[in-house]
């Protein structure tokens, strides 16, 4: 009862700043709105430093999102292993442009403070392009991320070419990384060359991201 | 443990099982998790197809509890519905149709969906799987504009571990719960299942030439190789047509089988022997070869010498009708003892049914086929020598217990009056045997005598012919009334209906069904045995267990219908519905008291059990 009182009233708020009839639909149409092969979502949001960041501004480039959770032990896996890095790197390298999403609910034990969240990434050699804060959860919803890590490539069009995990092996587990392809690698070279992305939509797999309630 | 996120964590353990020693004290346990693993309601279907950007389920004959409930969904493939989304559910009746949104980033495009469905008042939950009726629409556009139906081929082709396992994990689950194959998706999901089917085919063949009904005349004939000499072209030669003999002979009598169910008739494997006709003519047949066995008569004094220079003259045609005989006395025995596998061939389309009942045939064929292509296996025989003549007359007798046996079994169908007139008219073919074909009577004699035994022969063949017809009123009061052997045997047993189970299941009382037949070996093997066992039944009367028997010594269209619901297509077969479970476990066709007893081992006992 509390919990959907909560989420009403939250749910008011919202409709009164966006306007009720364009919310409703947003909200039922949130998990479907983001597909491969069709225009990703636009979003505007401040990055860690306090600078807003708009989907928009990367227009003509590739464009990588990475939902990231450092409480998350998935994350955990491709961070300390190294693996996360040594992408966003890679992909940094050739023009591509990296956003880091968060999109935990700041009700949640594991929600990290932009600083905390740029610190924490900063200490394990991460190098994004930028680190949004998602925080009432509504750029992850529209883009129906489920997990962190969950990857997605947009082209410099802006249609969304990549939907899914970051590898082939769903585990928790450091050491399968030497033995699993890398979608994001594949994705990009792919795309780069002038292909198809030969596997566009994966199964994503991690944690679940704590989105706010109501979002 | 967690009640928000569950985070998986991977550790590696041991655990030391004694190697001797029991593990019983757990056979509860283990009994209680298969009773919760969710299964297939039997004579539930259902079908699948993408609608616009749902999956729509429509499904027929979830059990009465189930109807009219707000079912949960649950996929047991990932990667394909929106799991979030709440299904809609719409009733007409027993026909349920349920509407899941897809994953809108659905990675996965498996060709059969398994699916589980709980309900709030069921404890457990029932298992269906439908093959995708009109398959996956083509991808969005994906990638390089430029290249677009490469890029879609490449995104449905290149799943490969999700579509792999869901096409190998199909198909246990599917015969029972799927709907009549739709369309194209049916053929890729069932050929691994077909090939395992295949193989049980031919391992059932090989069984067969151990059955009492087989053994005596092939092991003659593998004898009489031993004799043949050296020519191995000739031993190969008439190995295939043997082989040919025998699979010509179950072709015919599946496609005839097939044909017949495809006119609409309710039929089984093992429906010839519900003819009284057929049943009579077996009869004769395995009298004539027991006189052969014990030397009354001999076959070429019985044939016009034109006959038998055709026969030697052309060994293969002979190797041949040796198959095709040998399929005939074996059908006795495939019907009791290949209900399972049969009842998955008659299941598939007639192609595979057929594949089914060829590979039966290759595998009955085998041994002797084997021993004609490698003389080396026919030197491991015993040399032939006058022992054989001692053999064969030994041989006689499983011949004259299957007579016995299926008097038993025309008596049933027709009465005392019909076995005994088959009983007559044996006596009259052993008479015009002996006269025509002993070599110890005299010209003379065995002509007057013949035409003595011709006479007699016409004359009780018109006589008896009548009686071993079965009146089409009896046929349809079958199912009404059980016979009286089968009914009488035991006053704890009913006779089965569906209502009976219906009422009982309504009650929360468990149910054993014995579904049975007089020419059934195996049931009688049971019977005798596992079901006649004091203390199992006193086991049974303590858990109130109603038991019943549905005979199917008859033609009878609801045991049929129930059979096939079952997946089955012959007897054997034992369902066990446990208090409050709509879907019956079924125990193996050999039954032992100790299985009876650990299945039933979970259930309440109403008095204070030993």
């Amino acid at each position: 009862m509390k919990h959907s009182l909560q989420r009403w009233s939250s749910l008011g708020v919202l409709a009164f700043g966006l306007g009720a009839a364009g919310l409703a639909q947003a909200q039922t149409q949130a998990q479907t709105a983001a597909m491969v092969g069709q225009p990703a979502p636009a979003f505007k949001l401040t990055d860690t430093a306090g600078k807003a960041v708009s989907l928009a501004d990367f227009k003509g480039r590739h464009v990588v999102l990475e939902w990231v959770n450092p409480g998350c032990p998935y994350v955990q896996k491709h961070y300390d292993s190294g693996n996360m890095p040594a992408t966003q790197k890679a992909a940094r390298a050739k023009e591509v442009v990296w956003l880091a999403v968060s999109s935990t609910s700041r009700d949640a034990g594991d929600y990290k403070a932009p600083a905390e969240l740029a610190g924490w990434l900063q200490g394990k050699g991460a190098s994004p392009s930028a680190t949004l804060m998602d925080d009432d959860g509504r750029v992850g919803r529209s883009y129906g991320a489920r997990t962190t890590p969950h990857m997605y490539v947009i082209d410099p069009q802006g249609k969304l070419i990549y939907a899914g995990a970051i590898d082939s092996k769903p585990s928790s587990n450091p050491a399968d990384i030497k033995a699993a392809t890398n979608y994001i690698n594949q994705a990009l070279g792919e795309a780069l060359a002038g292909k198809p992305v030969s596997k566009a939509v994966t199964q994503a797999y991690g944690c679940s991201i704590k989105y706010a309630s109501g979002a | 443990m967690c009640a928000e996120t569950c985070i998986p964590q991977s550790g590696d353990f041991a655990l030391n099982l004694p190697s001797q020693g029991s593990l019983a004290a757990h056979a509860a346990r283990f009994t209680q998790a298969l009773a919760a693993v969710p299964a297939p309601p039997p004579g539930a279907t259902m079908s699948a197809r993408v609608d616009g950007s749902a999956l729509v389920f429509d499904i027929a004959g979830l059990p009465a509890a189930w109807r009219q409930q707000p079912l949960r969904l649950f996929a047991e493939q990932p990667g394909v519905i929106d799991h979030a989304a709440v299904a809609q559910l719409a009733w007409q009746g027993e026909r349920l149709q349920v509407r899941q949104p897809l994953s809108a980033q659905r990675s996965e495009s498996p060709t059969a969906l398994q699916l589980v469905f709980t309900s709030p008042g069921q404890a457990v939950g029932v298992a269906l799987a439908a093959p995708l009726a009109g398959g996956w629409p083509a991808a969005t556009a994906q990638g390089n504009p430029a290249a677009v139906p490469a890029a879609n081929d490449i995104t449905t082709g290149t799943t490969p571990t999700g579509t792999a396992a869901a096409a190998a994990t199909t198909p246990p689950v599917a015969p029972v719960g799927m709907a009549p194959p739709a369309a194209d998706a049916a053929g890729s999901t069932t050929s691994p299942m077909l090939i395992v089917t295949l193989g049980l085919a031919f391992l059932g063949g090989l069984m067969l030439n151990l059955m009492p009904c087989v053994f005596p005349v092939l092991s003659l004939k593998v004898l009489g190789l031993t004799g043949q000499g050296a020519d191995r072209r000739h031993m190969v030669a008439g190995g295939l047509a043997y082989t040919g003999g025998v699979l010509v002979s179950f072709l015919g009598l599946a496609g005839l089988l097939l044909l017949m169910r495809a006119g609409g008739a309710e039929l089984g494997w093992g429906f010839q022997l519900q003819s009284p006709g057929f049943v009579a003519l077996l009869a004769l047949l395995f009298t004539l070869i027991g006189l052969n066995l014990s030397g009354v008569f001999c076959l070429s004094g019985v044939m016009p010498d034109r006959v038998c220079n055709a026969r030697a003259r052309q060994p293969l045609v002979d190797h041949g009708l040796t198959g095709v005989l040998a399929v005939l006395i074996a059908s006795p025995c495939t019907a009791p003892f290949m209900g399972a596998a049969l009842g998955v061939a008659l299941a598939q389309p007639p192609l595979q049914a057929l594949s089914v009942f060829a590979a039966l045939g290759l595998g009955m064929a085998a041994p002797y086929l084997a021993v004609s292509c490698w003389p080396g296996l026919a030197r491991l025989l015993p040399r032939p020598g006058a022992w054989m003549e001692q053999f064969k007359m030994l041989l006689a007798f499983p011949m004259y217990a299957t007579v016995v046996w299926l008097l038993w079994v025309l008596g049933h169908q027709v009465g005392i009056d019909g076995a005994v007139a088959l009983l007559g008219l044996l006596l009259l073919v052993a008479f015009a045997a002996w006269v025509l074909g002993s070599r110890a009577l005299g010209l003379r004699a065995r002509r007057g005598l013949g035409v003595v035994a011709m006479a007699l022969l016409g004359m009780g063949l018109a006589w008896t012919w009548p009686a071993l017809q079965s009146p089409a009123g009896q046929i349809q009061a079958g199912p009404m009334q059980p016979s009286p052997t089968l009914g009488q045997a035991s006053a704890r047993w009913q006779a089965w209906s569906p209502d009976v189970v219906a009422r009982a299941q309504a009650e929360g009382r468990p149910v054993f069904v014995d579904f049975t037949a007089a020419w059934c070996v195996t049931c009688q093997f049971n019977k005798l045995g596992a079901l006649s066992n004091a203390g199992l039944l006193a086991d049974l009367d303590a858990r109130q267990v109603l038991l019943l028997r549905a005979d199917w010594t008859r033609r009878d269209a609801t045991i049929t219908q129930t059979l096939t619901a079952l997946g089955r297509s012959g007897v054997p077969v034992y369902a066990l519905y446990g208090p409050g479970q709509a879907q019956p476990r079924l125990l193996p066709e050999i039954l032992t008291v100790a299985r009876v007893r650990e299945a039933i081992a979970s259930w309440p006992t109403s008095s204070p059990s030993p």
